[in-house]
């Protein structure tokens, strides 16, 4: 191709330019096809969990109900009782409080962090209305001897706080302490460092024994011919277009001590009536569940890797003098190992996440982090820990999205 | 599968034991959804085989659960339609002995949401992946990422995200906040479907077709849309299925008006678990079979276009 | 280079194409073909031809210049309302619709009455001998059945004007040799207008009328295939085209239009002088292994130079031998299978000639 002497022009505006603008015309076309789904998703999707993740470090409780007491607080050393002045402050806003009806927020708020928070202010509302005028001090402390405890108002400061990282701490079992330093919390508060281990060996279990017992099928289902592999291939498929619920009645009913699997055993002589076994609402429950649930995602992306490996390479490696075995691990295995890490990183990214078999099938020691966002959500109402611990998780399985990405690529994506 | 003459007894032996490996693993996984099958034709309140079962004794099956969830609503059913609107009248009429009437109630949920969400799903899908598809699209993977994120977010992060934002934005316990909060969900099975549609998609197919002289507004109806159609379906269905299925965002999002049959059973699982939840899971299993056929001769039908041009 | 440029049925004026803005893919092209004629474009991959065809079907657009079909500039008409029937390099059918839908459908969006569709889409379907087949689509058709419906529904809507893009180029040997008498005769029975795009030579040489050659985006040569054969203007076309012995040569002297050249080893050899400088520069002389006699009778050829074979390669009809000679040991000359010649052995030292008129002074190699 020669170059041309000059810049090729028409009209006056050189080529270049009007190919450049042309392909930004095409661009806006394509980007304007696109936006409608953007603008939705991230509406009705990506704003809402970005807000939530918001929640996991905002503190505004304190500081919009009693904004005085906060400030005051602000310029105490937290060593020695606070001052007449902070308590008059304090007075004044908690009765402001209470008028404008806020003041079962706070206690709530307290009671996270300080055991008997909830009826200290509670009590307030009695016990303020005989305090008529100063010294507030001596008059709070009489009215709750806890008032004149440095530990409630080290506690109340390190509540006030706009933002706060108490929520990511109190998600891996630790605390800030009255002077702020970060400690582990007691020995029997610490649940969480387990559950999220928890969540990663039920994770890491799922995928692997998915994987153990998904490859021999894929294998099965890319070498068989076709009449057959698509009959394989729908009762693959059936499970996965099954309601997850109803999968997971079926394992109830299957499994459970009243259940068919321990009906027949005890019929069949194998264990008496006494020794019917716990097979579900506990870890095994969910070990089990999800990886029969789990397993077309493993075997799916698998199966169109094998499907792949082109049959002549097999019968060259065997032509070339390799028996079936050596084939096997030397051609086959090698090539198919792309569909494992989609698999297994597709396998381990949901089961991550899972939430409603652990719920049903787990029993207490089957749960998983969702099951502990969704009681902090629903439950006990503690939305900061539980955005902190969604964050965590939503993390996690970021980074394995982008490992997805980097391995298999998003847009490799296929569903049957 | 058959060994060939040559092979050992060692391989013919490991053949025959991979293949018994292969039957497992197909039992593991079909037995759980057969299981329930003839269970729920039970005619006793038991989630087990009763000894007139393994006789067959037509005594021991009756359709007893199936009516309990069907027979008795038939007229009741219209008068759901009228109570669709105010929740509370619901949750009088359910918590009475009439369990058809809540079942029906819930279906009928389940399948407006569904299509509802599906609709929304399957033109915003396929819109953005034709856009996607296109060698111009500027910054399309960290767009298609974004877009296929809702699939791979744990649930509970959504529904915890949509709980908040729906509730300040006043979406939260009503059928559209439902209905958005599961097209959200739905989409990426479009757009993944419809993409790969796209991928074989045959560019000189236009220009023959505009050669020929169609317009290009016919050669999108009459040429392009064709083509696709099977991946816009399929991806449909997911979304579909995907709505038809969906419990967490319902339990956090919405109440009594939105409840739908998975958010039912849900329910009737965490409390008492009654033998009509049998019956209504094999409804589900016979519907995910049909849905599934759906699928896969509409996989075939786009195979058989797919792979008729040299390539 | 086209004298009836001005009446031509199709024609290129002036055009140049550039996909950047930068390096230009097609340059200063003028080309016209006649109502009728069956017009090659033959160049090697990514010499323009393609980009041509494009630009007059209307699916790329000329940078600059002018295109006329019928008498009219094309360059602003849509390529639906321009009226060319092309046939794909990979055939284009749709595959949701069955053979007889594919050939109705240039009738159909131009509103054509059922019955002449039908009536139509017959008579184009008994052209290319698919009579039975009307309702498969095209996954159930072979290649080259497949290639039949292309060049069909490319007929089928009497365009002005049929273009095609390396059609055979998926078929084997056999089915494309078959396919090439099958377009040529329709072409001649039709009467319509072609411009056949291709890379093979042979192909270009069996169907055209006339071949224009393509390189580096400037047309090197538009010759019906006989005189291209024969008399090539440049050294890229006598090397493209056949087979070629060529020696690198400086002009001594011209006159009468002929010149004599002195090859690398000193010889001077005498051609006919077609496209040179003058006198003192460079030239390549091409020479068909055809036009070489193997020993020729005294005073027959008036150039003759000694030479060693060095490699027999025996072809039934002829043998093809390979010599060294002037310092090139690449040259071949066909030895017809007579008795004559059967004696030449490797190794031996014979005298070679040729007439200076069959040997063509070219352009120097780049």
């Amino acid at each position: 191709m020669a170059k041309a002497t000059q810049p090729i022009m028409i009209d006056g505006v050189p080529l270049k330019e009007q190919l450049a603008r042309a392909e930004r015309r095409k661009k806006y076309i394509a980007l304007g096809m696109v936006l409608p789904l953007l603008l939705f998703i991230i509406i009705t999707f990506a704003i809402p969990i970005l807000s939530m993740l918001f929640r996991s470090v905002d503190n505004p409780r304190m500081v919009t109900i009693v904004p005085n007491l906060v400030a005051a607080l602000d310029d105490w050393d937290a060593v020695d009782l606070p001052s007449e002045q902070v308590f008059e402050i304090a007075f004044h806003d908690l009765t402001a409080a209470k008028k404008a009806g806020h003041l079962g927020k706070v206690s709530t708020h307290l009671n996270y962090s300080l055991s008997g928070g909830r009826s200290l202010i509670l009590k307030t509302k009695r016990k303020f209305k005989k305090i008529k005028s100063g010294p507030y001090r001596e008059a709070m402390i009489k009215s709750d001897k806890r008032w004149g405890d440095v530990h409630t108002w080290a506690v109340i400061k390190k509540v006030s706080v706009p933002y706060t990282a108490r929520f990511f701490l109190n998600a891996v079992d630790r605390d800030y302490d009255d002077t702020g330093n970060v400690i582990q919390k007691p020995e029997e508060y610490r649940i969480y460092v387990t559950l999220f281990l928890r969540t990663l060996w039920i994770s890491l279990g799922v995928t692997l024994m998915t994987l153990l017992i998904g490859y021999p099928i894929a294998y099965l289902i890319s070498t068989t011919p076709p009449k057959i592999s698509n009959l394989l291939i729908i009762m693959v498929l059936l499970p996965f277009w099954t309601s997850l619920l109803v999968r997971t009645t079926s394992w109830i009913v299957l499994l459970q001590t009243q259940g068919v699997l321990n009906d027949i055993m005890v019929w069949l002589g194998i264990i008496s009536e006494q020794e019917r076994i716990q097979m579900i609402f506990n870890l095994r429950g969910t070990l089990i569940a999800m990886t029969q649930i789990l397993l077309p995602f493993m075997v799916l992306p698998m199966y169109s890797v094998m499907k792949t490996i082109p049959l002549y390479e097999l019968r060259a490696s065997q032509s070339l003098g390799a028996n079936p075995f050596i084939t096997f691990f030397r051609i086959f295995w090698p090539r198919s190992i792309p569909g494992i890490g989609a698999g297994g990183l597709l396998v381990f990214v949901l089961s991550v996440g899972y939430y409603i078999t652990p719920a049903l099938v787990g029993g207490s020691k089957g749960q998983m982090i969702s099951n502990q966002i969704a009681f902090h959500m629903k439950s006990s109402l503690n939305w900061g820990l539980a955005a902190a611990m969604g964050t965590i998780l939503l993390v996690a399985v970021l980074i394995l999205y982008w490992l997805y990405d980097k391995v298999v690529g998003i847009d490799k994506m296929k569903l049957g | 599968m058959s060994v060939p003459a040559y092979t050992g007894p060692l391989g013919r032996t490991w053949h025959y034991v991979f293949l018994g490996i292969c039957c497992v693993v197909f039992f593991f996984l079909m037995a759980p959804i057969m299981v329930i099958v003839p269970l729920s034709f039970n005619i006793e309140p038991y989630f087990t085989f009763s000894e007139g079962m393994l006789r067959l004794d037509p005594d021991a099956f009756s359709f007893r659960w199936y009516k309990d969830v069907l027979g008795m609503c038939t007229q009741k059913a219209t008068e759901a339609a009228d109570a669709f609107v105010t929740s509370t009248k619901v949750q009088e009429c359910g918590s009475g002995s009439n369990r058809g009437y809540e079942w029906a109630f819930a279906a009928r949920n389940s399948i407006l949401i569904a299509i509802f969400a599906t609709l929304v799903a399957a033109s915003l899908g396929t819109l953005a992946a034709v856009g996607l598809s296109r060698t111009h699209m500027p910054f399309r993977k960290p767009i298609m990422a974004l877009l296929i994120s809702p699939l791979i977010v744990p649930i509970i992060i959504t529904a915890a995200g949509m709980f908040f934002f729906y509730s300040k934005v006043g979406l939260a316990y009503s059928h559209l906040g439902v209905v958005l909060a599961h097209a959200a969900i739905g989409t990426p099975y479009v757009v993944i479907t419809v993409t790969a549609t796209l991928v074989g998609f045959d560019e000189t197919l236009i220009r023959a077709s505009g050669s020929l002289g169609a317009k290009p507004l016919r050669t999108f109806f009459k040429v392009i849309m064709p083509l696709i159609t099977p991946g816009v379906v399929s991806g449909a269905l997911f979304a579909f299925i995907t709505s038809f299925d969906e419990v967490v965002l319902i339990y956090f999002i919405a109440d009594a008006g939105q409840k739908t049959i998975p958010i039912q059973m849900w329910s009737g699982l965490r409390q008492q678990i009654s033998p009509s939840i049998l019956a209504v899971a094999t409804m589900l299993v016979a519907f995910s079979i049909v849905l599934l056929i759906a699928i896969e001769l509409l996989r075939r039908r786009s195979e058989r276009l797919r792979t008729s041009l040299p390539s | 280079m086209d004298t009836n440029q001005a009446e031509a049925y199709v024609s290129f004026n002036e055009v140049q194409k550039s996909y950047d803005g930068e390096n230009l893919v097609v340059k200063d092209l003028n080309l016209g073909v006649q109502r009728g004629e069956f017009m090659t474009m033959l160049g090697p991959s990514g010499s323009g031809k393609t980009t041509c065809l494009m630009m007059l079907a209307g699916f790329e657009t000329a940078t600059s210049g002018e295109i006329m079909l019928d008498g009219t500039a094309i360059n602003d008409v849509p390529p639906w309302k321009r009226d060319i029937g092309i046939v794909f390099q990979n055939y284009a059918l749709f595959p949701h619709m069955t053979v007889r839908e594919n050939l109705a459908y240039p009738l159909e969006v131009r509103k054509t009455p059922k019955a002449e569709i039908n009536e139509r889409v017959d008579k184009a379907l008994g052209m290319v001998q698919l009579e039975g087949f009307s309702g498969r689509r095209p996954g159930q058709l072979s290649g080259g059945q497949q290639q039949r419906v292309a060049v069909a529904r490319a007929l089928v809507f009497e365009p002005k004007l049929v273009l095609m893009d390396e059609p055979l180029g998926a078929l084997d040997k056999q089915l494309r040799e078959q396919m090439q008498y099958e377009i040529k005769h329709i072409h001649e029975n039709l009467g319509v207008t072609v411009v056949y795009v291709t890379h093979d030579q042979s192909e270009a040489l069996t169907m055209s009328n006339r071949v224009c050659v393509f390189d580096d985006g400037v047309v090197q040569q538009v010759a019906p295939p006989d005189v291209l054969y024969e008399q090539p203007e440049n050294a890229f076309v006598a090397q493209f085209i056949g087979e070629n012995n060529t020696f690198v040569g400086t002009v001594k002297e011209a006159s009468n239009g002929y010149c004599v050249a002195e090859v690398q080893t000193g010889e001077s050899l005498k051609a006919l002088a077609i496209n040179i400088a003058g006198p003192g520069t460079r030239t390549t002389l091409s020479l068909r292994p055809e036009r070489v006699s193997i020993n020729p009778e005294a005073g027959t050829c008036d150039n003759s130079v000694q030479g060693t074979v060095k490699e027999l390669i025996y072809l039934g009809d002829h043998i093809r031998a390979r010599l060294e000679l002037c310092g090139q040991d690449q040259f071949i000359v066909k030895v017809p299978n007579a008795a004559r010649h059967s004696h030449l052995t490797e190794g031996e030292s014979v005298v070679v000639g040729w007439h200076s008129e069959d040997c063509r002074a070219l352009d120097a190699p780049a």
